[in-house]
């Protein structure tokens, strides 16, 4: 079976499942008694296991159910919760995404045996194993086995002892010239209504044969008393491959495996044998059966590997079926204004002018706008996908710095455009580094300062405007701007004046310079000096920017502000000589007509006083050298742009109007210029440029 | 012209290059056709500030944004004059995507061979030279021909 089409969903599924386990396994350790916790981990690990071993991945399926049979012996109360468990059912984690990453890349889960966690993990077994015999699920299942082997432990329709009168219906059957054929039908463990699961299966086969034999007993199966399997003896005239898609198609069923059985004589003779020996003596007379046993070998059989080097994956977005929904019906809208315009066109003469022509050219405008939203809806993901991993980073820092510490989040319902969230884990993850290895004081500290024991980490995500504020901090330290100000002079960057002269926040803005490390010590959690430069550039990277606030012995908060889509943006268009360029809107804070006279001077740089607000001037058209005018207006056009506090007026010389732009990028060539963030172009085919007005303040 | 043609029709079955010749103040240039993607009229090109001074600024060629370049400017020659016969040579360049080249005018597509291709009298005394990878002889004309590389490289020569 081919499955490499099945890659995308499996690589997406897997990774959620790690992700609840991850969560699961985070709040065993704090509550190790939650049945509710344990059996959603068991359903977790068991669906990752089915989901690899369908894929083939062989390795990751035996690491799975090694891991799964911990979990069934805590589900039944043989092994207790423990932090050395916890490790190690991290660590197993950690090898499974390892394989996932594999996959992910080539397609393929690598040659990592993870032996020593699979030893462990049977260590942890066997300890259970000493205190009373493992349970009768565990042994059921060995994936690690033959597909053959596993397949014949399913294959329970072969053990049944037929009573008299059920063998005079079986033959009764055969000789009405049916085909009878034995099958077991496997549920799913996670399966919560399994007579009901049965009873659709017997409904979905009768509806093509004749269920000839239970094991168990009907009477048994409706009343629950089995464990995952049944198996029936169905006279048909069908082929087996129907009798046995029909008993698959039941949900929740996990497998059906069955064979034609012609010999029923021959079934006494075998009863007493050994198993294999049944294998062996009934696999000649099968015709069938080498060709049924591939498709149904579905989940426990190993599936070949993917066929092909299919390299690394497409990303993809998973769509609400709403927002798909809310698309068609703009798009169905769209259809109907369009067809409304060409009726007025071919009916009307001069219909350009009329009424219902500019009716309908608004009509349009409104669908457009919110097609690009809904457009932008689709695209837009909850940053949980990036912040879930977190807690468990937290402990696990928790854990090697030896500090105590709590990881609070919220809104990590919060959306961002896929792409931004793909690119916000990595800047995000360091920021929460260090503040648990700067930010946070070692515990002993922290009582003596009267602050309480566990520090607090915090993740805020929350929405502004057409900005997605996500706020890192901790209640530690704070940066001690004094021996920023002393590293930084020790290092040569500033000269003891020039700090002496820097506000608080040009300190602090040393911190966001290449290879500056605060770091006394360098740690593998941070202190290599990659650090805050690289979250700056990868957030501004994303049009964002990123904002500290800090106090000494309070704490520091690092405020990251990222745009909420990208591509398409609302902007103000401005001119300066001939020349047209957009804006923000969003980074607008007003518009105002100031007279020359208001003009004042601070450091010979011209500002304005507004309602108690000094705002330095810009002349856009200096910045962007264009040539100056040779004399100042009466009123000058100033455009105020705010960047979280700090503002800045820009002066131009007229204002175009609002309007919807389509980013376009400069492409490779043009470089050097952080000012220009792209071009656009307008209805009549000119293009202008953006200005990044960020880089102004 | 007709020259151009029988010389065309003899050398078939040798390696043949195509040309365009282009005009760039007195001299010809060549652009290896493979190339080109496509030969505009002079449009409005929008200047972008603060860019290398080589770069003309962007044209909307057909709803797509494309850098437009001097290359008399990257050559370090004076700056260009825009006449009627003035084009923008599209430049597709895998990778770093499309390019336009400014030229005074667009003579014609010449068929060279490689022996009409002179490659090893090419001195590196001036700097413009380091554009041009041969010099095609076609019947008494000289062609510079053009190395995409060094043109598309950011390397200034100005």
């Amino acid at each position: 079976m081919d499955v490499s089409q099945y890659l995308e969903i499996f690589i997406d599924e897997s990774g959620e499942h790690l992700q609840t386990l991850s969560d699961c396994i985070m709040e065993l350790e704090k509550e190790p008694d939650n049945k509710d916790t344990i059996n959603e981990i068991f359903r977790a690990a068991h669906s990752l296991k089915g989901m690899a071993g369908t894929m083939g991945f062989k390795r990751m399926q035996h690491l799975t159910h090694d891991m799964e049979n911990v979990f069934q012996e805590v589900r039944n109360d043989t092994i207790k919760v423990d932090s050395q468990m916890i490790d190690l059912l991290f660590k197993c984690l950690d090898a499974i995404d390892g394989y996932l990453e594999n996959i992910k890349a080539s397609s393929d889960e690598g040659e990592e045996d993870n032996e020593v966690i699979i030893r462990e993990l049977n260590n942890f077994l066997a300890k259970a194993e000493g205190k009373e015999p493992a349970p009768q699920e565990t042994p059921q299942e060995a994936p690690r086995e033959e597909a053959a082997a596993d397949d014949a432990d399913n294959r329970k329709y072969r053990k049944i002892d037929l009573t008299d009168s059920e063998r005079d219906a079986v033959m009764t059957a055969k000789d009405s010239g049916l085909h009878i054929y034995g099958i077991t039908v496997i549920i799913r463990k996670d399966c919560l209504l399994k007579a009901a699961r049965a009873f659709l299966v017997f409904r979905a086969v009768e509806e093509i044969g004749e269920i000839l034999v239970y094991r168990p007993s009907s009477q048994d199966i409706e009343d629950e008393k089995f464990e995952f399997d049944f198996s029936l003896y169905v006279g048909s005239p069908e082929e087996l491959d129907k009798v046995i898609f029909a008993a698959k198609n039941v949900s929740e069923i996990e497998d059906v495996v069955g064979e034609e059985l012609t010999d029923f004589s021959a079934k006494d003779e075998e009863k007493g044998q050994t198993k294999p020996a049944a294998v062996a003596a009934e696999t000649k007379p099968e015709i069938k059966k080498p060709e049924v046993k591939k498709p149904e070998a579905k989940s426990q059989a190993p599936a070949k590997k993917p066929s092909g080097g299919k390299p690394a994956t497409s990303r993809t977005v998973r769509v609400d079926i709403e927002k798909l929904d809310a698309l068609m019906n703009q798009v169905s809208e769209l259809i109907i204004a369009k067809n409304s315009l060409v009726s007025i066109g071919s009916t009307e003469e001069g219909g350009f002018n009329n009424q219902g022509f500019h009716e309908q050219i608004e009509y349009l405008e409104r669908i457009t706008t919110s097609l690009h939203e809904s457009v932008m809806k689709v695209r837009m993901v909850p940053i949980e996908s990036v912040v879930n991993k977190f807690p468990r980073m937290i402990r696990d820092l928790s854990r090697s710095l030896n500090k105590k510490m709590e990881l609070i989040m919220t809104g990590e319902d919060t959306e961002l455009d896929r792409t931004v969230v793909d690119q916000i884990g990595d800047p995000l993850q360091h920021l929460l580094r260090n503040s648990a290895d700067h930010g946070l004081e070692d515990t002993a500290v922290r009582v003596q300062r009267g602050k309480p024991e566990v520090g607090s980490i915090f993740l805020n995500a929350y929405q502004e405007g057409n900005n997605v504020i996500i706020q890192v901090g901790d209640d530690g330290n704070g940066i001690d701007t004094e021996a920023v100000k002393g590293k930084a002079i020790e290092r040569g960057i500033v000269t003891q004046e020039q700090a002496d002269a820097m506000s608080q926040k040009e300190i602090i803005d040393l911190l966001f310079m290449p290879s500056f490390s605060m770091a006394k010590k360098i740690t593998d959690i941070s202190g290599r000096g990659v650090g805050l430069d690289v979250v700056k550039s990868n957030i501004e990277q994303l049009g964002g920017d990123v904002e500290v606030r800090t106090k000494l012995g309070v704490g520091t908060t690092f405020t990251v502000r990222l745009p909420l889509t990208l591509a398409i943006i609302q902007a103000l268009m401005v001119v300066v000589r001939d020349e047209k360029y957009a804006i923000a809107l969003a980074s607008i804070a007003n518009i105002e007509s100031v007279p020359v006279t208001d003009i004042k001077y601070v450091e010979a740089k011209e500002v304005i006083h507004l309602r108690g607000c000094v705002i330095p001037l810009i002349r856009l058209d200096r910045l962007l050298d264009i040539e100056p005018r040779e004399k100042d207006p009466e009123n000058l056009t100033v455009v105020i742009v705010k960047r979280g506090d700090s503002q800045v007026g820009l002066v131009v010389d007229d204002l175009m109007g609002q309007q919807e732009i389509v980013i376009k990028s400069l492409g490779k060539y043009i470089n050097g210029n952080k000012l220009i963030s792209g071009a656009t172009i307008l209805g009549d085919g000119e293009v202008a440029l953006i200005l990044d007005v960020n880089t102004l303040m | 012209m007709a020259s151009n043609q029988t010389e065309a029709i003899e050398s078939r079955d040798k390696q043949v290059k195509q040309y365009i010749v282009v005009q760039i103040g007195s001299e010809k240039y060549g652009i290896d056709i493979s190339y080109v993607d496509n030969i505009v009229r002079m449009q409005k090109i929008t200047r972008v500030p603060k860019a290398q001074p080589y770069f003309k600024g962007i044209i909307n060629l057909r709803g797509e944004i494309v850098p437009v370049m001097s290359i008399r400017k990257k050559m370090g020659l004076e700056d260009d004059v825009i006449t009627g016969a003035s084009r923008i040579i599209i430049l597709k360049i895998e990778d770093k995507g499309s390019l336009g080249v400014m030229v005074d005018a667009v003579n014609e597509v010449v068929n060279l061979t490689e022996d009409q291709i002179e490659t090893n009298n090419i001195s590196s005394s001036h700097a413009k030279d380091t554009f041009i990878n041969g010099i095609g002889k076609n019947g008494d004309q000289l062609i510079s021909l053009f190395e995409i590389n060094a043109i598309i490289d950011e390397k200034d020569n100005v």
